[in-house]
């Protein structure tokens, strides 16, 4: 992604954007055709545990934000936030001038660079993790 | 369409009272800072930074909850006795201040932040943009705020960069209405900053997440 080297940061009109919106930024995140990676998987064939590589997860709609039609996702606890952000996007078609929040306790964003291993750890319940995610438009 | 999500300024500053409180729980350093008539005040916090892109101490950044000790004592110690300065000895340090304010024509918060070397030099927007972390970048340029300017702190008259407000409701509000909906009390504070702060290189600990639950036992 070319990076953007002005003085004053006026950001650029979400069109100027577009094209770059789907980029792989995260280190650690492989760029899944949805829903095949591995990383994320759907269904609840693997059950949740502390010693399980994967967790369950559970992704809620907030506002008018498309609904996913997979909700429950068995996902590596070492992805992060902005790993499973781009899979939503990518998962739901967004456009690249849309923006999409992911939530714990349906009100805290953690940090992109947060371990879903960790949130689970931290506010998993009945062997999984709520999270709620929302669309956000970028406005130019 | 949602009814946008406003706050007034008294909750605010009950938003930030309780914010701090558990900032100071955590050693998370944020402070309430009054104004001169003491009529309104910000939340304000300072952290530093090796601009080399290694941090040596991440006041409250910590995305593992960890409490750190804060950054200040480890600078009251002389520089040959710190260890820490003699391998940032080629790189400089550079001080983050990040102050909350209430913005009464938009009905929310605001964050102001500034950046500047410990001999007081300034940096630039330029300078700040380039030490975001490449993922935050991208959210920078996608998310639902179109500007970031300079301009002067309404309490302390001195230039800073501000985070633009006018969208705040939009991206505030699907959430708000969201946990209103199970009657959860939510800190608007948390919430927003949660959102907003990674953008400027700010992260809260997963700790204030919880702290939400933990308020709705003790309710006031």
């Amino acid at each position: 992604m070319a990076e953007e080297s002005q003085s004053v940061l006026q950001l650029p009109p979400s069109s100027a954007a577009g094209g770059e919106g789907l980029t792989d930024v995260s280190p650690e995140t492989t760029t899944p055709e949805p829903p095949s990676s591995a990383a994320v998987s759907p269904g609840t064939e693997e059950p949740a545990g502390d010693t399980k590589k994967k967790i369950d997860i559970l992704l809620k709609a907030v506002g008018d934000t498309p609904i996913m039609k997979t909700k429950k996702w068995a996902v590596e606890r070492t992805r992060t936030i902005q790993g499973l952000i781009d899979f939503i996007k990518k998962f739901l078609k967004l456009v690249a001038s849309e923006q999409l929040f992911i939530y714990v306790n349906q009100s805290f964003a953690p940090s992109p660079d947060q371990e879903v291993g960790t949130l689970y750890e931290c506010f998993g319940s009945d062997g999984k993790l709520v999270l709620h995610y929302c669309k956000s438009q970028a406005w130019g | 369409m949602e009814e946008d999500e406003f706050i007034g300024e008294k909750t605010f500053q009950r938003y930030c009272a309780e914010f701090i409180k558990h900032s100071q729980q955590i050693g998370d350093s944020w402070e309430w800072r009054p104004s001169k008539d003491c009529s309104d005040g910000y939340m304000c916090k300072i952290h530093f930074q090796i601009k080399n892109g290694s941090v040596m101490s991440h006041l409250g950044a910590s995305t593992h909850g960890q409490t750190c000790l804060p950054m200040e004592e480890a600078f009251e110690l002389p520089l040959d006795d710190c260890e820490v300065i003699e391998t940032a000895a080629a790189s400089e340090v550079i001080k983050y201040e990040y102050h909350v304010l209430y913005s009464c024509s938009y009905q929310v918060p605001v964050l102001y932040f500034r950046a500047s070397f410990l001999d007081g030099r300034p940096l630039t927007l330029k300078d700040i943009w380039e030490g975001v972390h490449e993922c935050y970048k991208t959210r920078l340029l996608q998310g639902p705020w179109d500007t970031i300017t300079q301009q002067e702190h309404p309490i302390l008259g001195q230039p800073f960069f501000v985070l633009h407000p006018c969208k705040t409701n939009e991206f505030m509000t699907p959430v708000l209405k969201n946990s209103q909906k199970i009657n959860k009390n939510v800190n608007y504070i948390t919430s927003w900053l949660s959102i907003v702060g990674p953008v400027v290189g700010l992260n809260l600990p997963l700790s204030y997440a919880k702290a939400t639950s933990q308020d709705e036992r003790n309710v006031n």
